[in-house]
């Protein structure tokens, strides 16, 4: 066998087939981007270990990621806050994680969806893994897992073709992925879930902004929807509401005694989800409850006028722009109030 | 450090880089080598080199009094101090737990309640083939068959070198020391076919393990119920091939990357699922391990020199512990014992049921072969004997109700994977990748070869880590 000879056709047809599958999918509107992943969100944990008192971090589940924008937060107060939500997860681990094992002091954001926030404590439980195993991952990542990280972000910025996000996507191209998509005959009683659509981009400071398609093309709005009402219709356990205020509370206490400050916050919702949130996670039952036991700043977006109006395509987030001019109103909400650090006044 | 990450790229061409560049002799490249394979291991946690260092000097320094040391009881001493200090580190990371479990089992049924403290300890990565690696050297020094390593580096480069640390080959002195003393280059060829084994190994865990089956075999024995007989199959099936691909694959690496620098590993794997018979098995599976548990377990323990049923004691005895050598748990005892009795059945039939293997039969037995091995795998894989047991009941069509939990697509995924592995392992049976490669044009193996870097690089994968590391 000419090795040699051998050697140059496989480095030809395989640059020649990589390259080929890069340009197919940018044709299909693909574009290099980041995956929100655990080694992007340990690297935004990280930085509360070095966080000061004057730092903001946010926690919760998806509304906080889409609706605030970092960029906005920091030109209104100079100081950028460090996004640690998870979508789809209860923001509990997380702030236990931050409570425990770290020593900041600063303000806590802390988003609250009610099926999420109110669901459980169960560590197996999908709302808390999600998380929790995240915080379990920052803690025991290896110097190689940093590093694989580190040199996989500008190949993520420079190639379309890599997309193997953590959540799994019906458009995501990597092989498995795209085998996933194959039907055949059914063969289980396991209900299908609805193709659930990549419908946000994400940075280096996990800054999320919702796909302007879900605002321009109602059915690729309504293909999340039907995710939605999927998820939410499944049998599900009932929440665990007097479980999850002890956890909060006894977390809340904790970091308090060290000085740390926690904002609660409660973002827009529509449709279906607020129909949801309104019937079974009752304001009277569920928010206010936790706001009281709190005891701290807490906003419910129904109760100040420059918060409500907003349009969330597909129930439950904030569109891009929305986004921007929501997070502007908010700080400037908080500001006014003066409950968070502003770094352009000290 | 993974083979299949981007971290192990730059690592190695950067170690490629140094090792062909002019400016180091020999000798600092072999230091350049052992400060790298630290480097590459203590990237996944570094204060666990240490462990490493301490089987280093242990089994350097045993071999260096067993080669001038004339009194018997002394050389025994030394050995026994390298076997104390090697078990005992495999003892205490991979087994007290375990022993600790079983322990309380025992008092307890005496009545006694006693509540054991797991201490949770870290496994370190790879514990059970280095430990098994430095041992056979002392072992060897024992016995007079080898020659003391020349220099202290050439030994801590056998017990470290980064391509076979962490899940081997398990490499024999012999083999592997001496290739230290002259200076080793990689000719054109072996660089290439380096990297070809390299692409290969890479394809067989990323694409065919990690992509085409783990998830069915995760969904199958993650399944805590009873399930369709042909789910419970092909759950099964997707493991045997998972196994098999992330593990070849991470030995065809190890060969590929020595190759690299010039250095030549023995092989692992020799296409196992086309074995007739189980003494043909462990000819092919793990070679490097089974030849060692021969070696220093089986023929110690009498191998066939004192008759029938002290064979098939010696013979169980080195499954059972072959089995141990895996995991911590005694569903890898049940595995190994399966082995060991497969094979005394294997040998009764030799002694009253023999007949001659041709084309026409062979295949069948390897079939047969490669369907009692799944069935060895069900305990290997599952983690409590509740799993394995409801496998073994859904995979003998026992229940009537079992659950489909496997759509029809993965079904297929993975018979088709499976056969076309088997067929495969069949007719490469007699001979190597390197012997089709001879024949085989050059265009084709290019294709084959651009194409397997293609599957890999649209396969991506997340950096899964392979099986055996944590063995």
């Amino acid at each position: 066998m000419h090795l040699k000879k051998t050697v140059i056709i496989a480095l030809c047809v395989g640059l020649v087939a990589v390259g080929a599958w890069e340009l197919f999918w940018r044709s299909k509107g693909y574009f290099p981007d980041l995956d929100d992943d655990k080694h992007l969100w340990a690297i935004n944990r990280a930085k509360v270990d070095k966080a000061t008192s004057n730092d903001v971090v946010l926690v919760g589940s998806s509304r906080i990621l889409f609706d605030i924008q970092l960029k906005e937060w920091k030109a209104l107060t100079g100081i950028q806050p460090i996004q640690l939500a998870n979508a789809g997860a209860s923001p509990l681990p997380v702030f236990n994680d931050i409570v425990e094992n770290s020593d900041f002091n600063g303000t806590v954001i802390l988003g609250v969806t009610p099926p999420l926030f109110f669901s459980t404590t169960y560590p197996q439980a999908p709302p808390w893994s999600r998380a929790g195993s995240r915080t379990k991952f920052y803690h025991d990542r290896t110097y190689a897992q940093r590093l694989n990280y580190s040199l996989s972000v500008p190949l993520q910025n420079t190639f379309a073709l890599l997309s193997d996000d953590e959540e799994g996507w019906y458009d995501d191209i990597n092989l498995k992925a795209l085998l996933k998509t194959i039907k055949m005959e059914k063969r289980t009683a396991t209900p299908d879930m609805p193709p659930f659509y990549r419908f946000q981009d994400i940075d280096i400071d996990r800054n999320v902004r919702m796909k302007q398609r879900v605002v321009t093309d109602t059915a690729f709005a309504g293909s999340i929807k039907k995710v939605w009402k999927f998820f939410m219709l499944a049998d599900m356990p009932p929440p665990d509401k007097d479980g999850t205020i002890v956890f909060f509370l006894k977390d809340l206490k904790k970091f308090q005694a060290r000085g740390g400050k926690v904002i609660l916050v409660r973002l827009p919702s529509s449709g279906f989800f607020h129909d949801l949130e309104t019937n079974v996670f009752s304001r009277k039952d569920y928010w206010d409850v936790l706001v009281s036991q709190a005891g701290v700043p807490a906003y419910h977006y129904t109760d100040y006028e420059p918060l409500t109006g907003f349009d969330t395509p597909e129930w439950s987030h904030l569109s891009g722009p929305d986004a921007s001019v929501f997070t502007e109103r908010f700080v400037n909400l908080l500001l006014k109030e003066n409950v968070i650090p502003n770094a352009k006044t000290n | 450090m993974l083979f299949n990450s981007l971290s192990f790229i730059v690592f190695l061409v950067l170690v490629l880089a140094l090792y062909y560049s002019p400016i180091f002799n020999w000798t600092s490249k072999k230091r350049m080598l052992l400060l790298a394979s630290y480097v590459f291991y203590g990237l996944w946690n570094p204060p666990l080199v240490v462990l490493l260092w301490i089987s280093t000097m242990v089994d350097w320094t045993a071999g260096q009094k067993l080669a001038v040391e004339e009194n018997e009881r002394k050389r025994k001493g030394w050995l026994v101090l390298s076997m104390v200090v090697n078990l005992g580190f495999l003892a205490f990371f991979k087994y007290r737990d375990f022993l600790l479990d079983n322990f309380t089992s025992v008092v307890n049924t005496y009545g006694y309640g006693y509540q054991a403290q797991p201490m949770d300890i870290i496994l370190p990565m790879g514990i059970s083939f280095y430990t098994f690696q430095t041992m056979s050297y002392t072992i060897d020094m024992y016995k007079r068959k080898i020659e003391p390593a020349r220099t202290f580096l050439d030994f801590a480069l056998y017990v470290t070198f980064f391509p076979q640390l962490v899940a081997g080959p398990i490499v024999r002195a012999k083999d592997l020391i001496s290739q230290f003393y002259e200076e080793k280059k990689a000719t054109a060829n072996q660089f290439i076919w380096g990297l070809f084994l390299l692409t290969v190994g890479l394809f067989q865990k990323i694409v065919l393990a990690d992509t085409l089956l783990s998830t069915t075999a995760d969904d199958v024995f993650g399944s805590n119920k009873l399930l369709h007989g042909v789910d419970a199959w092909v759950g099964t099936l997707a493991f045997s091939g998972q196994i098999f691909f992330d593990f070849a694959g991470y030995s065809t690496c190890a060969i590929g990357i020595a190759l690299l620098l010039g250095i030549v590993l023995p092989d692992n794997f020799r296409y196992p699922y086309a074995a007739l018979g189980f003494s043909d098995l462990w000819k092919r599976w793990h070679i490097s391990l089974s030849s060692w548990l021969r070696d220093y377990l089986y023929i110690p323990l009498g191998g066939n020199q004192f008759g029938v049923a002290r064979m098939y004691a010696a013979l169980v005895i080195t499954m059972l512990l072959g089995g141990l050598w895996h995991g911590a748990a005694w569903t890898f005892v049940v595995w190994g014992g399966l082995h060991g009795l497969y094979l005394i059945l294997e040998r009764l039939q030799r002694r009253y049921l023999p007949f001659q293997i041709t084309a026409a039969n062979g295949i069948f037995l390897a079939f047969l072969t490669f369907t009692c091995v799944n069935i060895t795998w069900v305990f290997f894989r599952a983690r409590e004997f509740g799993t394995a047991w409801n496998m073994i009941t859904s995979m003998s069509f026992l229940t009537s109700d079992g659950e489909k939990i496997i759509e029809t697509f993965d079904m297929w995924k993975v018979l088709t994977v499976v056969t076309v592995m088997f067929l495969c392992h069949w007719f490469m049976r007699n001979t190597s990748m390197k012997e089709v490669s001879l024949k085989t044009s050059p265009w084709v193996m290019g294709v084959i070869w651009g194409l397997l870097f293609f599957l890999i690089v649209i396969a991506q994968g997340s950096g899964e880590q392979f099986i055996y590391f944590q063995f």
